[in-house]
């Protein structure tokens, strides 16, 4: 692959994260490289979510060093990683709960592309084409002008998803992006995030959805009690011993090893965890 | 039921004919008193409309309002008593200096959260008022009057007026303050407009949904709210000033717990963070306390009554009633128009099973 070759997008060296005494992220040390797709698991509690809000610059590291794109973000702000091109997803609905579907799109593509010194009088033509491109590209063009506190789980979920591309990322990092959707819904999500990837935008995700998370990442990292117990290929992921008894267990072992050799397995569902 | 459409053809429609009454009023002998809460009036409406900015539309808890309006008619009437320079002058000089004072006041405030932005912003009011009430030294002699450098609790007079005695004399001069302040709303008004519908205005309600989604979409919270401060304190002191231009004086008692919750409730009846709230509620409020001049005893269990009546009845206030007869009328006209409509969609159906 020429992943090796090619400079990661984002690299993350020693990063810790410390609440008083606590240890949410101890020592992690990863890359991410351009295009590519790397899924996040583990255990509740386990950091994953600080993880996310440590790299976005929402709640930032205690230690070591994070760049991306070539600069170091490890104390950059979520508005400015947001402008360098680092879009995010939250695992709540988050939203501009009393604008409309749209507006909330446009509020991303107007702030979130650069820094707006001083803000124009009206949202400009490439700000709005941008965020009727994110909405048709998610498929909410139908729902544009409803207010966002209205619209169900899954348009929601789809919503942050514009919101988050019409910033015009490098990277996304999607924070269980089909938590709490039915299957059909989940396989909705997993088309789209498929189309992200073709469009060549890189990809982080938590997700407790094994069958969502080892479809779709080119490598898994699990974590536990906020440290990597786990870095490698989803098929990797069944046969580690740590990792079986830390979070799958050997029921949903079984059914992901079906799953992955692409046989039909009795139930697909998440394993331990909800 | 959100004000998202670019209603902005009504909305400017609206404006012209309540302006063009409002110059008309003058005219058609009102009487003296009629004009003077009317002044009133529209030096109301206009703080209630930047206050609405802070607090309706970037959803920021802030009661500092009242004191940056002491601040810019004390500094009016500060700058004309002893700089001896015009009081129009002093006007703009406030109005600027009142953005700078409500800087300091964001920036000491913005750290905080929710309720505590009231409290602090509260408490500053009150250190105001009590700064005033409580000076004593003598800070010049006027004949053998002890005056103080605030006025303390008789208040700062003696600073002039806008000029409008001399100009129009004793009976019309009122005239001259009626339309200097109902100017100072259209342009205060405008200016909120303006924002509300501009991307900094979404900005501001963005960061008032949901804060942590704002900053992760590229808003820097401590910037806008900070600007949303600095932006509504200019009119704000400006309508100081006038107030204090109008009376030929200015006192404490605009630092005051019940003129405090007299435009609150204007802000709540009009409709928090809706553009038209802050002229429909002043107006509401002022016409509400004129009915109960006559019953002191009840009036302020009358505030009492239209305030949850509008909470209970109105969520939106004023302007979100108005809002959904308007969009309620529009659908009726719509239908009506689509009568016709469907006919000729009935047409189209048959032309259709003729081609079968």
């Amino acid at each position: 692959m020429e992943r090796t070759a090619s400079e990661p997008l984002l690299s993350c060296q020693g990063v810790d994260k410390y609440f008083g005494a606590l240890a949410a992220v101890r020592d992690m040390t990863f890359d991410v490289f351009p295009g590519e797709a790397l899924g996040i698991g583990g255990p509740n509690g386990a950091g994953k979510t600080t993880l996310f809000d440590v790299i976005s610059g929402l709640n930032p590291a205690t230690a070591g060093s994070i760049t991306f794109d070539g600069r170091t973000i490890t104390r950059a702000t979520p508005d400015r990683t947001c402008q360098l091109g680092m879009a995010r997803t939250f695992q709540l609905n988050a939203g501009f709960d009393t604008l409309s579907a749209r507006e909330n799109t446009l509020i991303a593509a107007y702030f979130g592309r650069h820094n707006r010194l001083v803000p124009g009088m009206r949202f400009d033509r490439e700000t709005q084409r941008l965020a009727d491109e994110a909405m048709e590209f998610v498929g909410l063009d139908e729902v544009a002008h409803e207010a966002t506190q209205t619209l169900p789980v899954y348009h929601r979920k789809l919503l942050m998803v514009a919101g988050a591309l019409a910033t015009q990322p490098k990277m996304l990092l999607m924070d269980e992006p089909v938590g709490g959707l039915n299957p059909q819904e989940i396989d909705d999500v997993m088309a789209l995030v498929r189309r992200l990837k073709e469009r060549g935008l890189t990809i982080m995700l938590i997700e407790h959805v094994m069958r969502f998370l080892v479809r779709l990442s080119d490598r898994v990292l699990i974590m536990h009690h906020g440290e990597k117990i786990f870095e490698g290929s989803a098929s990797g992921l069944v046969y580690d011993k740590t990792v079986v008894d830390v979070y799958l267990g050997e029921g949903s072992s079984r059914r992901l090893r079906h799953l992955l050799e692409d046989q039909p397995s009795p139930d697909e569902g998440a394993p331990g965890a909800p | 039921m959100f004000e998202t459409g670019p209603n902005w053809r009504r909305d400017a429609a609206f404006g012209v004919v309540l302006i063009a009454v409002m110059i008309a009023i003058p005219f058609l002998g009102p009487s003296r008193y009629f004009i003077g809460q009317l002044t009133l009036f529209f030096i109301w409406a206009t703080v209630v409309s930047q206050w609405n900015l802070v607090f309706g539309v970037a959803g920021i808890f802030s009661l500092a309002q009242m004191a940056i309006f002491a601040f810019g008619g004390f500094a009016t009437g500060m700058m004309g008593l002893y700089l001896g320079i015009s009081l129009w002058f002093a006007l703009v000089l406030a109005g600027v200096g009142s953005i700078l004072f409500s800087i300091i006041i964001g920036l000491a405030c913005l750290r905080l959260r929710g309720p505590y932005v009231a409290l602090l912003t509260l408490a500053i009011a009150q250190v105001m008022y009590l700064l005033i009430i409580t000076d004593t030294a003598c800070f010049y002699m006027e004949g053998v009057t002890c005056r103080n450098f605030t006025g303390g609790t008789r208040g700062l007079a003696k600073f002039g007026d806008f000029g409008f005695r001399e100009m129009l004399g004793r009976r019309e001069y009122l005239k001259g303050d009626y339309y200097l302040s109902l100017f100072l709303l259209v342009l205060a008004t405008v200016f909120s407009f303006a924002i509300i519908r501009s991307p900094l205005g979404f900005a501001f309600r963005a960061l008032r949904d949901n804060p942590e989604y704002g900053v992760s979409r590229g808003l820097n919270r401590f910037k806008y709210q900070l600007l949303v401060f600095a932006m509504s304190a200019f009119f704000t002191g400006l309508a100081g000033g006038v107030f204090a231009g109008h009376f030929r004086v200015i006192g404490a008692n605009v630092l005051s717990l019940p003129l405090l919750l007299f435009l609150i409730s204007m802000m709540v009846v009009g409709g928090l963070g809706r553009a038209w709230g802050p002229i429909l509620g002043a107006a509401l409020v002022m016409l509400a306390d004129e009915g109960m001049k006559d019953f002191v005893e009840i009036r302020n269990m009358g505030y009492g009554a239209l305030i949850v009546a509008i909470v209970v009845l109105l969520p939106q206030g004023a302007a979100g009633g108005l809002e959904q007869v308007w969009e309620w009328g529009r659908r009726q006209v719509l239908a009506l128009w689509g009568g016709t409509g469907r006919l000729a969609a009935r047409r189209g159906a048959a032309g259709e099973e003729r081609r079968e």
